[in-house]
């Protein structure tokens, strides 16, 4: 099982500046947990110490949102993932 | 009814067949609120003034400083020190004495927004704060007037429309807070998430072409690559869903 996952422009610091990563996973929750094994800093900025994910990360899958129940939707072979952060500049 | 001068004025918008005299017509008489007067709302303020919009309420609260002025287009060195919501006024008046510009100077809170944006037909998100842009939101929810959402953060822009009672709301698709902070940017960001919010403005009151309803446009500069990410109503949503979400 192969998921591309886009880094959003602000995570990249955290994964040596890759916009993508190739992780593995049939879900939501393993992809990213795979995400975070490879990059480790990553962890803080997606998850809550309780291992929830932040209210101001959104996830979406093949670009429609995985929200609610984020971790625990299912993805295939070839999906791709995007981690966005939220933005409120004007 | 247009005037001569309109007729000349619009004369290459009108060649529209989207548009025509009938579209151009429809312009003069909406009547549209610019939440903020800053990044988006410059190039929106200009361009909606430019289309011929009828009359445009614009608020902030906000005094010109030089550091604006990389991206805050409708105010220039020698405003500095004015308040943003007249600098603005000033020009697009210039720009187009035909519409009528609202300078309203005030901080948007929950107390007065039903009241500021009372008598407008559209509302444009240009704020640079999450939690007024969910002020609005509701504001535009509850008085049912579409609402057209911009955001930006470097060289990252978002937009995306909102029908009340038909689509999903700002609300549905963000759900939490992001403190207030001195954001990185530079001025072609906004310009361009401004222009796509004024156009949906124009094609939401002419009523044409597809709206950026049910999705979040992602605009990475950077790369040059614009992504639409689908987003739904949402059932349990805090601002437009009719269900509890169990604690």
């Amino acid at each position: 099982m192969s998921i591309t996952v886009n880094i959003h422009q602000a995570l990249r610091q955290l994964t040596n500046n890759q916009a993508t990563a190739e992780v593995n996973g049939t879900t939501v929750g393993q992809c990213l947990a795979d995400l975070v094994r490879q990059f480790p800093g990553i962890e803080s900025k997606l998850f809550t110490k309780q291992g929830k994910l932040l209210n101001y990360v959104d996830i979406y899958v093949n670009q429609e949102s995985s929200y609610p129940e984020e971790l625990a939707k299912p993805v295939k072979d070839g999906d791709k993932l995007s981690i966005t952060l939220m933005i409120a500049g004007g | 009814m247009l005037t001569a001068d309109e007729r000349e004025r619009y004369d290459r918008q009108i060649m529209l067949r989207e548009i025509g005299e009938e579209g151009q017509e429809k312009l003069k008489r909406a009547s549209v609120f610019i939440a903020g007067a800053g990044g988006l709302g410059s190039p929106a303020a200009i361009y909606l003034t430019a289309a011929g919009i009828g009359r445009i309420r614009l608020v902030d609260h906000d005094r010109v400083d030089r550091s604006n002025l990389n991206r805050q287009i409708l105010h220039w060195n020698n405003d500095i020190g004015r308040s943003k919501v007249d600098s603005a006024a000033e020009k697009l008046k210039r720009l187009n004495p035909e519409v009528q510009i609202e300078a309203v100077n005030k901080t948007i809170t929950k107390a007065n927004l039903s009241q500021l944006v009372a008598g407008s037909d559209l509302i444009v998100d240009a704020m640079d704060n999450l939690e007024t842009r969910y002020l609005l939101n509701k504001a535009a929810l509850d008085n049912d007037i579409p609402f057209f959402h911009g955001a930006i953060y470097g060289f990252e822009g978002r937009a995306m429309t909102i029908i009340p009672g038909k689509t999903a709301c700002l609300r549905c698709v963000y759900r939490g807070v992001i403190p207030e902070e001195k954001f990185p940017v530079i001025g072609v960001t906004p310009a361009v998430i401004g222009c796509i919010q004024a156009t949906e403005v124009i094609k939401y009151i002419v009523g044409i072409g597809e709206l950026l309803t049910d999705k979040l446009l992602n605009y990475d500069a950077l790369n040059m690559e614009f992504t639409e990410f689908k987003v739904k109503k949402d059932p349990y949503c805090e601002h437009c869903g009719h269900m509890k979400r169990k604690e």
